[in-house]
């Protein structure tokens, strides 16, 4: 048995009265990728959200390392360890590209840490020097692809043990989206644990050691990639046949 | 009797206008910080200024406080009520929208004047000015020294701002918060408390403008209301969530004002301030420095 990162136990979250995720059960592998795919309103978001504890209306049982999540704020469970990237970027579009950065770092910012941080931006610029020549724009007028590694690396700020990552394929071209694959896949390699939500099956299977398929709020399918890539119904429904 | 020239008269309301302006200016700060967090319009701005003249009044005349000391107590203190503001009837709203909060400020303002009026009554209170009231003439004008001190404070409050909300973690995660408040509380942002933040500093803004205003135009429970108005005529113009906006259209909005007193009549003074106001939502909607891109996406 390997050791868990995080675990779901039969997790339900709400907007308002309405169930957007019904007894979802799942389980992250410390230092592993688990991609999650789904169709558009199948609750993936809604889960990553229930996890972070932006959603705070559930039931059920979120569990990171060994520790009781559920209820926790989201200004906790970040200095915990969990950093989301969220649906859409979400960056703090007025601001620069350097302070949307340094703000990743908010959960443990002061004077004491202040060469820790500046390290760990000079890691960040290491893993997108793009981001570097353009620290000083706005973080609004960045490329689709752009704002995305920006997003992560907002998160990777954070210095998570797990990062949560939101359909981060979402409008950027095919070739961008290769790219930001690979810095996952970096990210995994250097001992990060990934969650990772996607209706780009393909792509979400090709990095994942674990996959779960959500359907309607439900888990309706789990299994190992390749299962899953050999599965006659993911096949024709999230693979296009 | 001396004849006064017509470019003396009329720099003598430039610098009347520069003053008024000044205040204005310092009004709109105010709303702008709270704006620029939350997307609220804090109706209560004005009672802030009023708070901090009349708290000045209590201290330093009524219990002959000196004067430094006075300064830093009524700041505190009217900080203190603007936390409370936020604590009492800005965060129990549950799922608020940005017109309930607006309407709860409107209310925050009425309970505020009249606890003021309760308290110190209507009539209006002077404080002594700060360096005394021996006036400077200058090219023809008069100058009152406390004119300074408002001039002054405004351009110390401008930079300690600036320095906050550009140089300061704290002041990015303000700004950070009326950008993508979600994307805040995902970075470990406590947006509650950022709210609070905004509230106590422009509370203290207020109260500051509020303080150095007195000596010149004395102060009574009633003042907050005009203030609010012209603070907020100074916040369309300069473009709303400016701090830049807020300086110019607080500085153009007094010069007016002063113009339209010293050569039309002084009865129209408040009119011309609306009519200003109103021309500039007309002609232009985002104000002088503001940007219509974002003005768009705004929600107010």
């Amino acid at each position: 048995m390997m050791a868990l990162m995080l675990r779901t136990e039969g997790l339900n979250a709400f907007y308002g009265n309405i169930r957007a995720i019904t007894d979802v059960t799942i389980r992250v592998p410390k230092g592993k990728v688990v991609s999650i795919i789904g169709a558009n309103g199948a609750g993936k978001s809604t889960l990553l959200k229930s996890i972070s504890g932006l959603i705070q209306r559930k039931n059920g049982h979120v569990i990171y390392k060994d520790r009781d999540i559920t209820n926790m704020s989201v200004n906790r469970i970040v200095k915990l360890g969990i950093s989301q990237v969220p649906e859409g970027r979400q960056l703090f579009a007025h601001l620069t590209v350097e302070d949307n950065i340094r703000l990743g770092a908010y959960s443990y910012y002061n004077r004491r840490n202040r060469s820790v941080i500046q390290d760990r931006i000079d890691g960040v610029y290491g893993m997108f020097p793009i981001l570097e020549k353009r620290c000083k724009q706005v973080s609004g007028t960045l490329s689709g692809g752009e704002q995305q590694m920006l997003a992560i690396a907002r998160a990777f700020m954070a210095r998570p043990d797990m990062i949560l990552l939101d359909e981060p394929s979402m409008g950027i071209a095919p070739l961008v989206v290769r790219e930001i694959f690979n810095v996952i896949v970096n990210l995994n390699q250097s001992g990060t644990t990934v969650l990772l939500v996607e209706q780009n099956a393909k792509a979400a299977l090709k990095v994942a050691h674990y996959a779960y398929v959500l359907e309607g709020g439900r888990v309706v399918l789990e299994g190992l990639p390749k299962e899953l890539l050999d599965n006659p119904k993911v096949k024709e429904v999230y693979l296009g046949g | 009797m001396e004849q006064i020239s017509i470019a003396g008269q009329l720099f003598q309301y430039l610098i009347t206008g520069i003053t008024v302006g000044s205040i204005y200016a310092m009004v709109a700060i105010g709303f702008n910080i709270i704006y620029d967090v939350t997307d609220i319009i804090n109706f209560a701005q004005g009672e802030f200024v009023m708070l901090g003249g009349l708290t000045m009044v209590l201290f330093h005349v009524s219990f002959q406080i000196p004067i430094i000391i006075a300064f830093i107590l009524t700041v505190m203190g009217v900080t203190l009520i603007g936390i409370l503001v936020d604590r009492l009837a800005i965060r129990p709203i549950r799922q608020p929208s940005v017109l309930t909060l607006i309407i709860a400020t409107i209310a925050v303002s009425f309970v505020i004047r009249g606890a003021a009026m309760f308290f110190w009554g209507k009539n209006p209170f002077d404080l002594p000015a700060f360096s005394g009231r021996n006036p400077i003439t200058f090219y023809g004008a008069v100058i009152q020294p406390q004119y300074f001190w408002v001039v002054g404070f405004l351009i110390v409050v401008v930079i300690v701002l600036s320095i906050f909300f550009d140089k300061t973690i704290t002041g990015k995660a303000m700004k950070a918060c009326a950008d993508n408040a979600d994307a805040a509380r995902l970075v470990g942002i406590n947006v509650n408390q950022m709210i609070m933040l905004s509230f106590a500093l422009s509370a203290g803004v207020g109260a500051v403008a509020g303080i150095i205003i007195t000596p010149i135009s004395l102060m009574e429970y009633d003042r907050g209301a005009m203030l609010a108005v012209k603070g907020f005529g100074a916040v369309i113009l300069g473009g709303l969530g400016s701090f830049p906006g807020a300086i110019i259209g607080g500085l153009i909005l007094g010069i007016i004002e002063s113009l339209v007193a010293g050569l039309i009549s002084s009865g129209y003074k408040d009119a011309f301030a609306l009519v200003v106001l109103l021309c500039v939502l007309f002609f232009k909607p985002s104000g002088i420095l503001g940007n219509i891109e974002i003005s768009k996406i705004k929600r107010f």
